[in-house]
């Protein structure tokens, strides 16, 4: 498969703080979903600010190994230039604003204009990612005059419409109540089921046991492991020893395993796996 | 907030619909720069005070005169009333005697080169002011964009005039936010100087502070959106100059061509004749 | 590991959005000077900050800039002059950090940069005031009333100007330098990008 992100022996510390990063080494393949899981302070953020160059360009620091991004190596290519290669979405939507941009419409087409695309390329591909994000008959709005939910899928629109390789979310949800949180995640699930490239970073571990492929836990600026989601997932008490909260399906059936006797097999990650196993066992 | 300072905010708020705000900016920009040159190229009040009725006419048919004289009610009448007075008594170039004036048993001699003094630079002032006024009220932010734009400005002198303007609003309700918070916190707005100082302070402080961490992550928004690209950006609005524009240009011309020959002909004073001070003499 | 610092573009890019906060802030300066009636103009505040936190040409176009805006949209065209003025105070502070005169815990530092933002950059304003401006008395009735007095016992215009514009120039900047010197002393080190 090919690999459109790449971290290749990877270390990183901030000018201000040690080995936020260590030993970092895993690929996203096109079409995948890879999701970001650990706790706080793992360092999950750092690993986004690799993927445009922020990190070294912006914030420094000591490097060792290689971050390629769609074939470019992000230590040699300015976060502009990978502006067209990877889109990063953050928590707080406000904070992804040009600042410049009078309406929705202007707002999603600023990245396009400040890469020299004539106007009628910029309205087209402005007018496709609004429609995606399903912001339609908002494009004259003030950005500033939407909801949380909606800017948010505001940010997610400017970098739909540069068309990047990969698009990196860094708990998108996370400052959003759950009307957002619903709209974001809703946006989220059709990009997977259209192929899109994602790396997300959530807490909604509900939600991204449903759109990811594949699941990174980090811990401590180290991987503890990459593997299919419901493999992962499924590491319960490892995953509560270091403080991530499993699915709750998968807890429960964990639960019931050791303190209760009842085993199922296999833990389910997504409510309708649950249904359908729970339903195979009462059934018998 | 005072009238001035609230200027800058109306933006926000304000569209209007008139054949002023129809204009191109272009011609808009230039009347403005016109005016204010020929404001400092004559010294003649009657004339000045021209300038500023044809500016206010203007403003009065955008619809915004009320808003222009109130600004100019605060930042230039003040200034007649103190230059006016102090000025005729004192102007140290002062000869000719226009009356004296009897107060308290004083005698006080007003003479007409203070006078006209006092009188002429409050009334340039105002040209400038309200002509910048009439310009930027009835301009739209995109059609302000796209004038830097035809004007060939460096892009990063636009967004930096753009990011300036937005940031405006968003400090002020900033500011609203800690203040509310300090005085909830016992900052007293009644206060001697020095007190009023560190008021000041306790505002100002978590206001940089916040300030600088949005430049950092405003910075990284732009940079993630290709600003630095090496490419010529595309502008995403249009202008257009119509047959309204061209009128309006054609008519700057057609002034202008009048003044010089009042210039040609009388000076720098053609209607009241003043003479002009060399300051420095 | 390889060491990395800020790359240049990531600089550049810093200096496009802290020269409109440094204008931004010079503006939002003034309101907060009406909210606290604290005895400042408080516009040129930020100048001597930005220049604090960002270097001489950073500090110096984010005051151009503030005179410029205020010039296009409400003072008037002539007032783009005193973006000229707000160069100096850039200029001004920065060859007060260069002596080490800013050190607010040696007070007797500062007096250097007192004197520069008292009676030398004074002269500078009188110059604009009267060239630019018509040299009239300003609008508010204590420098009004120096500016009379002075006028009445001597006779000189320009004279009568800088003591006037002293009047007003010495509160403000003096006060104004301690306050920047006192937030940059309040500002993470990670934000400062002037090495002293
Ligand atoms: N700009 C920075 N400078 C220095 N240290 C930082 C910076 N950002 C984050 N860190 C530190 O790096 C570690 C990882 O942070 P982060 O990547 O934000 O973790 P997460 O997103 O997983 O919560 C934390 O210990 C944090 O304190
Ligand atoms: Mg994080």
């Amino acid at each position: 498969m090919e690999a459109v992100v790449s971290f290749e022996e990877f270390s990183y510390s901030y000018p201000t703080r040690e080995d936020v990063l260590v030993d970092i080494d895993f690929q996203v393949h096109r079409g995948e979903v890879l999701g970001v899981i650990g706790p706080n302070g793992a360092g999950k953020s750092t690993l986004c600010r690799c993927l445009n160059g922020l990190i070294p360009h912006f914030y420094g620091g000591r490097i060792r190994g290689k971050v390629i991004v769609a074939g470019l190596d992000t230590q040699e290519h300015s976060t502009a230039e990978l502006s067209m290669k990877v889109g990063l979405l953050f928590q707080d939507p406000i904070e992804q604003l040009s600042g410049v941009a009078l309406t929705v419409e202007e707002e999603v087409g600023f990245g396009l204009s400040m890469l020299g695309y004539p106007k009628e390329v910029i309205g087209e591909r402005v007018a496709e990612a609004i429609e995606r994000v399903g912001l339609k008959g908002l494009e004259g709005r003030s950005p500033y005059e939407l909801s949380g939910g909606q800017q948010q899928r505001l940010a997610l629109a400017t970098v739909l419409a540069m068309r990047p390789e990969v698009i990196a979310l860094d708990e998108p949800t996370a400052l959003l109540d759950p009307i957002g949180k619903y709209e974001v995640f809703g946006v989220l699930r059709e990009l997977a089921s259209e192929g899109s490239t994602l790396m997300v970073v959530e807490h909604e571990i509900e939600e991204l046991a449903y759109i990811a492929d594949r699941i990174l836990l980090l811990h401590g600026g180290r991987i503890l492991s990459i593997d299919e989601s419901k493999r992962v997932l499924s590491e319960v008490s490892r995953l509560k020893e270091i403080g991530v909260d499993p699915p709750s399906v998968t807890e429960l059936t964990y639960l019931l395993e050791r303190e209760v006797g009842v085993a199922l097999g296999e833990y389910p990650t997504t409510l309708p796996e649950a249904v359908r196993l729970y339903g195979e066992v009462l059934r018998s | 907030m005072g009238v001035v300072r609230r200027v800058l905010l109306d933006k926000r708020v304000l569209t209007g619909d008139s054949i002023i705000h129809r204009l191109d900016p272009r011609p808009k920009f230039f009347f403005f720069l016109w005016i204010s040159v020929l404001a400092y190229v004559f010294y003649d009040y009657v004339l000045t005070a021209l300038f500023l009725l044809v500016i206010l006419a203007l403003a009065a048919a955008a619809g915004i005169l009320r808003r222009i004289l109130l600004v100019l009610a605060v930042i230039v009448l003040p200034g007649f009333a103190f230059a006016i007075p102090i000025l005729s008594v004192l102007f140290p170039w002062n000869e000719t005697l226009m009356f004296k004036l009897h107060i308290l048993g004083f005698e006080l001699p007003l003479y007409y080169e203070g006078f006209t003094w006092g009188l002429s630079w409050p009334l340039k002032i105002a040209v400038c002011v309200s002509s910048a006024l009439l310009f930027y009220l009835t301009t739209e932010p995109g059609e302000l964009i796209a004038l830097l734009f035809k004007l060939r400005l460096p892009y990063k002198f636009i967004y930096m005039v753009t990011i300036t303007l937005q940031l405006i609003p968003l400090l002020l309700d900033e500011i609203q936010t800690i203040y509310q918070a300090q005085l909830s916190r016992g900052l007293r707005t009644k206060a001697n100087p020095v007190k009023r100082i560190w008021n000041f302070l306790a505002l100002v402080i978590p206001l940089t502070l916040s300030s600088l961490m949005k430049v950092q992550t405003r910075a990284i928004a732009l940079e993630s959106r290709g600003f630095s690209a090496p490419v010529r950006k595309t502008c995403l609005y249009d202008i257009r100059l119509r047959a309204g524009d061209h009128l309006f240009f054609s008519a700057m011309i057609a002034v202008t061509l009048l003044l010089a020959y009042l210039y040609l002909l009388y000076g720098f004073s053609p209607i009241v004749h003043l003479k002009f001070y060399y300051v420095a003499g | 590991m390889t060491e990395r610092e800020a790359t240049a573009p990531a600089a550049r890019i810093l200096a496009v959005v802290m020269i409109p906060m440094i204008a931004a802030l010079n503006y939002v300066g003034g309101v907060l000077v009406e909210l606290t009636k604290a005895p400042i103009w408080g516009d040129t505040w930020a100048t001597m900050l930005g220049t604090l936190i960002s270097g001489l040409w950073v500090g110096a176009v984010g005051g151009f800039l503030y005179n410029i805006i205020m010039a296009f949209t409400v003072w008037g065209l002539p007032a783009w002059v005193w973006g000229t003025a707000n160069i100096v105070v850039a200029l001004i502070t920065w060859i007060c950090i260069r002596m080490g005169w800013d050190d607010l815990r040696r007070p007797w530092t500062l007096i250097p940069a007192f004197i520069l933002f008292g009676p030398i950059y004074t002269v500078y304003t009188t110059m604009v005031s009267i060239l630019i401006f018509g040299g009239g008395p300003l609008w508010k009735p204590l420098p009004a009333a120096i500016y009379a007095a002075v006028l009445k016992s001597t006779g000189n215009f320009w004279l009568a100007n800088y003591v006037q514009n002293l009047s007003t120039e010495i509160p403000d900047k003096w006060i104004s330098y301690i306050i920047s010197l006192l937030i940059v002393s309040r500002v993470p080190r990670r934000f400062i990008l002037v090495r002293r």
